[in-house]
């Protein structure tokens, strides 16, 4: 071929190919959209001081030895673990006080599963260090297909913004009193909107 | 084009390239094409999501839902048949029309409701709880919401190419997904955010509709339809670079602008509403921050519906002083007021009759411009067809008692 010889263009792909191109890279760009938040989300991962955020509004930091075990939306919830005990966040708007929401998830949530079911008499007041208050219960109950007796620790707060959030330790009876202190602990320094 | 000649301003005679697909019928039931199968896959595996979620939203307030509709409806349907008439030449297929409508109820809700989360939680994680709370709204709703839209528009281009060929008609479609959208979305903010009790809709109504109801969705959708429609109708007549940057540009001005809805920029609302003067602040509030959007995008409307009265003319002007087509008759042709006013003279002079063979003829003699627009030759079957299609509904006309009075003369 001689230096100044204009290379021969290519044949134009046939219409019925070309007609699949734009709709696979718009196909493309919907799923990036849709999907490439959580996957950058969680490729973020716990980067960030290895807080754990719950929906949009909620941020809990775990001790060392706990970790993400599972995330759900529809109302946002993770479990975080440390093997034996668990800490469960949720968070979703709600209209009433922190008392209301305790009373509310009791009522709804935990009595429904439960099989047998006590849970303390007296309400205890929290404050976390961001200056929310919230309030607090104790229960001990028997839970769905699970044979040993479980021990469980519950606080709801109720942000200016409208956002419930509740905190739900637990463990099988016994183990509670072990980790209750590190659970107190991440629901102090939790960071909520 | 403009230029200086003996310190005057002169103007050059502009060159108006006709569209070839003008006046081309085109449904949206395209089996043979790709993206009609992607449109339809995603819109029914979508509405599986919408019909529960309205489901779940009848049960918790049936009075606040269906008062929600019915209100909506009261909103939507004019303003739906004011977007589809705003294109006074060439009416968009009606298939394709709700199509688009559908695309921005159900398609563009749902994608947009799942990634605003996913791309919250970027945010939350990157800013922590409470900026995510004051920003997460603005960081991902705008392009989200904007870029599932606009992929409807889009889809719709790509399903039926022929039908794009203005930027008016990106507008129109545009604007259809942004309606389609803003209902839906209205109706889960009166139940689920206003709390869906009669009093709740009736308040979100007013806020959501009576004094944003103009900016929002519609808008921002019809700026990236037009957008769409000049990278898509000015092939061979403007450079690639200028038209992706002309479409990126209406884009990013809807980006921009949903932007500046959503961050707390230039935010006056009141915090609560207490009184008759927070209700009031309200659509001051609001229109700080979208009349000048809305005042952007009538700007550009004007814009386009004058380049398709050039076309009309252009395509037209040949055909004057003919058996089908005068002078006087194109000049009424190429004003819609001065269209609907002969009619009403018509009706006057010579009854209800002759006032809709009028009509006819009009509908026709624009549909000639269409038809010559996509004639190669001057005697090609269609036109003459036309042509004499129009010269015999003309006849019709004058032979009524009256009718010739009304300014339709016959010619030739």
């Amino acid at each position: 071929m001689s230096a100044g010889a204009e290379p021969a263009p290519l044949p134009a792909p046939p219409l019925r190919q070309r007609r699949w191109i734009p709709v696979i890279a718009l196909a493309a760009v919907l799923a990036a959209v849709t999907s490439g938040g959580y996957l950058t989300s969680d490729a973020l991962g716990e980067v960030r001081d290895g807080a754990v955020a719950v929906g949009t509004s909620v941020r809990v930091t775990p001790f060392p030895g706990w970790e993400l075990a599972g995330r759900s939306t529809d109302p946002d919830r993770v479990r975080l673990t440390s093997g034996s005990t668990s800490l469960d966040v949720a968070a979703f708007p709600f209209d009433g006080t922190d008392v209301d929401l305790l009373g509310w998830y009791v009522d709804n949530i935990l009595e429904p599963e439960a099989e047998q079911f006590r849970v303390s008499e007296e309400v205890e007041p929290v404050r976390l260090a961001s200056g929310l208050t919230g309030s607090r219960i104790a229960y001990v109950g028997l839970f769905g297909d699970v044979q040993a007796p479980i021990e469980g620790e519950v606080t709801a707060v109720v942000s200016p913004t409208g956002q419930g959030v509740i905190f739900n330790g637990w463990a099988p009876a016994g183990q509670l009193q072990f980790e209750i202190d590190e659970i107190d602990a991440m629901i102090e320094r939790a960071e909520i909107a | 084009m403009a230029e200086r000649r003996g310190g005057r301003l002169a103007i050059e005679p502009q060159v108006v390239r006709m569209p070839r697909n003008w006046g081309r019928q085109t449904s949206l039931f395209q089996w043979r094409q790709p993206a009609f199968w992607l449109y339809a896959a995603i819109v029914v595996v979508a509405a599986v999501y919408t019909v529960s979620q309205q489901q779940l939203f009848q049960k918790l307030s049936p009075s606040g839902w269906a008062l929600s509709w019915g209100l909506l409806l009261l909103y939507g349907l004019p303003l739906f048949l004011a977007i589809y008439l705003l294109d006074l030449y060439e009416r968009e297929p009606m298939s394709l029309v709700l199509g688009a409508l559908v695309w921005g109820g159900v398609a563009a809700t749902v994608l947009a409701g799942i990634a605003n989360e996913g791309w919250g939680l970027v945010v939350a994680r990157l800013g922590g709880p409470v900026f995510a709370a004051e920003w997460t709204a603005a960081l991902t709703a705008p392009f989200v919401e904007e870029t599932v839209k606009v992929a409807g528009v889009v889809l719709i281009y790509l399903i039926a190419r022929d039908e794009m060929d203005d930027i008016m008609d990106g507008f129109v479609y545009g604007a259809m997904v942004g309606l389609g959208f803003t209902l839906v979305e209205d109706v889960f903010y009166f139940i689920a955010i206003f709390g869906g009790s009669p009093g709740g809709v009736l308040a979100g109504f007013y806020v959501r509709v009576v004094s944003s109801g103009f900016y929002g969705h519609v808008l921002y959708t019809g700026l990236s339809g037009m957008g769409v429609a000049y990278f898509v109708s000015r092939r061979g007549e403007v450079a690639f670079g200028r038209r992706l940057a002309v479409a990126l540009g209406l884009f990013g001005s809807a980006v921009a602008a949903h932007f500046l809805w959503n961050s707390p920029f230039l935010n006056f609302f009141p915090s609560s509403v207490d009184n008759v003067g927070d209700w009031l602040r309200i659509p001051f509030a609001a229109a700080v921050k979208g009349a000048p959007l809305l005042l952007f995008v009538v700007v550009m409307v004007r814009l386009a519906r004058r380049r398709e009265r050039m076309w009309l003319e252009t395509a037209l002007r040949s055909e004057v002083d003919s058996p089908w087509l005068s002078e006087v008759e194109l000049r009424v042709l190429l004003d819609p007021s001065a269209r609907r006013r002969s009619r009403r003279e018509m009706r006057a002079r010579a009854g209800d009759a002759a006032a809709r063979l009028l009509k006819r003829l009009q509908q026709e003699q624009i549909n000639l411009a269409m038809v010559r627009a996509r004639a190669a030759s001057e005697d090609g079957p269609e036109l003459v067809r036309q042509r004499a299609l129009c010269a015999s509904l003309r006849d019709a006309l004058l032979a009524m008692p009256g009718a010739a009075l009304a300014g339709t003369r016959r010619e030739g």
